[in-house]
């Protein structure tokens, strides 16, 4: 709002400075009260007057043209004059306007302001006199009171508009970047221009508005005081050049000021950036910082440098030693240059040895680490199984005993159920360790991704009877041919569609779909859901976390872990997302 | 056959008590060792027509205790291994195991494997003479491509006339992978199309009558993603 009237009220002050021009009001009729006491007058008329009744003497002959004055003029040959007088007295009645000539120098009336400037009559013994009419000054003091009528308002009107433009500029300066709510400092997008840009702007701006301004405004042929078509014409392309370069030079102003306030007017301008770049650059050739804290390479780096400067000087010692005719000195430097790059070379071999055994060495840290780490999960395996073995051979030999109690065989029943479930988890467990540890044999071939979906809906198409939920497939014609291990795919998929049997809606439908995405195989696997999935993407997918909270399903909790630790490690990506009560895994592959 | 001597060895004495009661049960006579030397003593003393052996136990591991049983003796061997991988499967069956149970095993399926490797030794005789060219003899399956007939470790199973002929083409193939729409084609005689479906339930079906364990199938094997195939053993 603040920006839209200082736009405006700058711009009325140019048309108003305009509009003056074109009245031809002399601003001086502001200050002055009195035409005669002006300096327009003083110069244009009596000055002006002087010098050409002077000329008129020199040359011996009239003053051109009818002056706004009377004169008369006389020497030793002639006299002249545009009034039938020739006293002094008639001349002299005019008192405050009244001039003469004695001994070639200008004097004025009693009364008259003394002329200033003109002495240059070489005839000494002529004698003139000028003055102007009362009349005249009369006619001339009325006009000049008249401008003064027209300019007053004018002026105000300007005056009130520029300092109402300051003020609200004042404003503008100290509220801009500033919100109502808090304290602080909010930039514009044009802000990201870089300062010294912006200044440039401010160039063309200006340049086009001047350029605008001659063509349209000052161009016209003034023929009248008063305004005519032509002038209104003029008057409104200049105030709209005007609200144009104002508003842009606002623009452009506000945002360096936004900047100067953040203090990043100088920092964040094109030269500077450009300097701390090519500063940093340059700098990060030649300091070695890369290379801190490796103190290998970084003892290469110095000693690369040491032998560029070293050679450098070698071959400047060499032309100097030319030069200056000491010839025999000449061998020297390629002698020793032959020495700095015995030492150069001696010094990277041993640097290099160094490196590599480094590198052997952390490269067999590593290799312990995960045989390590291969070895526990074997173990820990071995040793979950061992007893686990025996659990369940006994219940079983347990529950074939013939005299057990009902009660004795309900709880056997239960130990039963239970040792199952354990050794599912420790068989899951067991294989998340070895895919996500890596350690796991695999078998990559060329496979059919559709046909696996269709064999494995084959295979679990009891399950599938059995739950009473619909799987509806769409697949494509074609085979789609991706590079996987079969049989680790196949668990995937199983995984995936026996947790979508297990959590689905019943009577509800779970999708099967296979598409070919930006060069990916997509098998999308979508359900809805029986309960309400308060979990995240993320946690469905961390181990031992399950859709339903109380765990109250045989599985082990570590289906869809295993789903994606096997998708990883046969080359593709599983990814599960959650709509409302739609659960979708998306596993997807590169197509071959 | 019944009063069969088998060996159980395994250095955990729990799960030797314990098999030892499972196949007692059935009215086998077992004998136990604690390790791989013991097991190799116990089979130069006693009448034994099958041993189960453990992989890691002190003093002689399962592994090279199989190998130098192998080198005087061919009774079936059924490594029983808490380890899991198809390499230690196949690692095992290489050095000459019959079969390779994982632990922990169900018992039951334990049992119907001892009897089958069982069954298959001792009719190792009639298996032998395959002289029959319209015989495909493959592990404990015996196929008679004349009379129709399918023996599993010598016992008669009854497969419907697509099966059999599934079943036929694949024996005749072993080791190869034919797809879906091959064996249909081959099968059906007809134009395979969407068929997946058909042959799988089929394959399934199969695998329920010749497999001790169909979810782990030692004959009839899924290649996913490609087709099907009947192991070459």
């Amino acid at each position: 709002m603040a920006f839209v009237i200082v736009v405006l009220s700058l711009a009325a002050v140019v048309v108003q400075i305009q509009y003056a021009e074109y009245m031809n009001g002399n601003v001086e009729s502001l200050i002055v009260d009195r035409y005669i006491n002006s300096e327009e007058f003083y110069y244009g008329q009596v000055q002006n007057g002087l010098y050409r009744v002077s000329r008129a003497i020199e040359e011996g002959k009239e003053v051109e043209g009818e002056p706004d004055y009377i004169y008369f003029a006389a020497d030793k040959e002639k006299t002249f004059g545009n009034t039938k007088w020739s006293e002094r007295e008639f001349y002299e009645q005019y008192d405050q306007t009244f001039y003469y000539l004695e001994n070639g120098d200008w004097k004025a009336g009693e009364n008259a302001n003394p002329p200033r400037q003109y002495t240059l009559v070489d005839n000494t013994e002529a004698i003139a006199y000028v003055a102007f009419t009362d009349e005249y000054m009369a006619r001339k003091q009325l006009e000049w009171e008249e401008n003064r009528a027209v300019l007053k308002p004018l002026a105000l009107r300007m005056a009130l508009g520029v300092s109402l433009a300051l003020l609200l500029i004042a404003y503008l300066i100290w509220a801009t970047g500033r919100e109502p709510d808090d304290k602080e400092l909010h930039l514009a997008k044009i802000d990201a221009i870089y300062s010294d840009v912006l200044l440039a702007l401010f160039l063309p701006v200006i340049g086009a508005w001047v350029i605008s301004i001659g063509e349209f405004a000052f161009s016209r042929n003034r023929l009248f005081d008063g305004l005519g078509m032509n002038e209104v014409f003029s008057m409104s392309v200049t105030g709209g050049a005007t609200v144009v370069a104002v508003s842009l030079c606002g623009i452009l102003f506000l945002s360096l000021v936004r900047k100067l306030k953040s203090g990043k007017l100088l920092k964040h301008s094109f030269i500077f950036v450009a300097f701390a770049a090519s500063y940093d650059f340059f700098k990060s050739l030649f300091d070695g910082r890369r290379f801190k804290g490796n103190t290998h390479t970084q003892s290469l780096f110095k000693r690369q440098w040491a032998f560029i400067v070293a050679s450098a000087s070698m071959v400047f010692m060499t032309f100097m030693f030319l030069f200056s005719g000491v010839l025999p000195l000449v061998v020297l430097p390629p002698a020793l240059e032959m020495l700095i790059i015995y030492w150069y070379i001696k010094g990277n071999n041993k640097t290099f040895v160094e490196i590599n055994k480094g590198f052997d060495e952390s490269l067999g840290e590593q290799m312990k680490a995960e045989r390590m780490k291969i070895a526990l999960v074997t173990n820990v395996s071995h040793d979950l199984k061992t007893p686990l073995t025996s659990m369940i051979s006994y219940v079983d030999l347990l529950s074939k005993e013939e005299d057990l109690s009902i009660v004795a065989r309900d709880y056997v029943g239960i130990l039963s159920e239970k040792t199952n479930r354990l050794k599912n988890i420790v068989s899951d467990l067991f294989d998340l360790a070895k895919s996500s540890s890596g350690d796991i044999s695999m078998e990559m071939e060329m496979l059919d991704i559709k046909k696996l979906i269709e064999q494995t809906m084959g295979d679990m198409d009891d399950e599938i009877g059995k739950s009473g939920i619909e799987v509806k497939t769409r697949l494509p014609q074609e085979p789609v041919m991706i590079l996987s291990d079969g049989k680790k795919l196949y668990r995937v998929l199983q995984n995936v569609l026996d947790n979508a049997l297990k959590y689905s809606l019943e009577g509800s439908r779970i999708y099967l779909e296979l598409e070919d995405r930006d060069g990916k195989a997509v098998t999308i696997v979508k359900n809805t859901a029986s309960y309400e999935m308060n979990f995240t993407e993320e946690e469905i997918l961390q181990r031992f976390n399950r859709g339903d909270k109380a765990r109250t399903s045989e599985g082990s909790g570590l289906g869809l872990s295993i789903a994606e630790s096997f998708t990883r490690v046969c080359g593709g990506e599983l990814k599960v997302s959650v709509d409302g009560d739609l659960f979708k895994v998306a596993i997807s592959f590169p197509l071959s | 056959m019944d009063n069969a001597g088998i060996l159980v060895v395994d250095d955990d004495r729990e799960i030797a008590g314990a098999i030892e009661k499972l196949l007692e049960r059935e009215g086998y006579e077992v004998k136990k060792a604690y390790d791989g030397l013991e097991a190799l003593d116990a089979l130069v003393s006693g009448n034994i027509q099958l041993i189960l052996m453990d992989v890691m136990m002190p003093r002689l591991d399962g592994l090279s205790a199989t190998l130098k049983i192998r080198e005087s003796r061919n009774i079936p061997i059924i490594i029983l291994s808490a380890k899991s991988e198809d390499s230690d499967k196949i690692l095992g069956l290489s050095m000459g195991a019959d079969d390779y149970v994982t632990k922990p095993f169900n018992p039951d399926e334990l049992v119907a494997r001892v009897k089958s490797q069982l069954r298959r030794y001792m009719l190792l005789g009639d298996m032998g003479n395959v002289s029959n060219s319209n015989q495909i003899a493959i592990g404990g399956l015996l196929l008679d491509t004349d009379a129709k007939q399918l023996k599993v470790d010598g016992g008669q199973v009854h497969l419907t006339a697509k099966e059999f002929q599934i079943l036929e083409f694949l024996m005749k193939h072993a080791g190869m992978v034919f797809s879906a729409e091959k064996i249909y084609e081959r099968v059906w005689k007809a134009t395979p199309y969407s068929v997946e479906n058909t042959v799988m339930v089929h394959i399934r079906r199969i695998r329920e009558k010749i497999e001790i364990n169909p979810k782990e199938p030692n004959y009839l094997k899924v290649v996913w993603g490609i087709g099907y195939k009947i192991e070459k053993i």
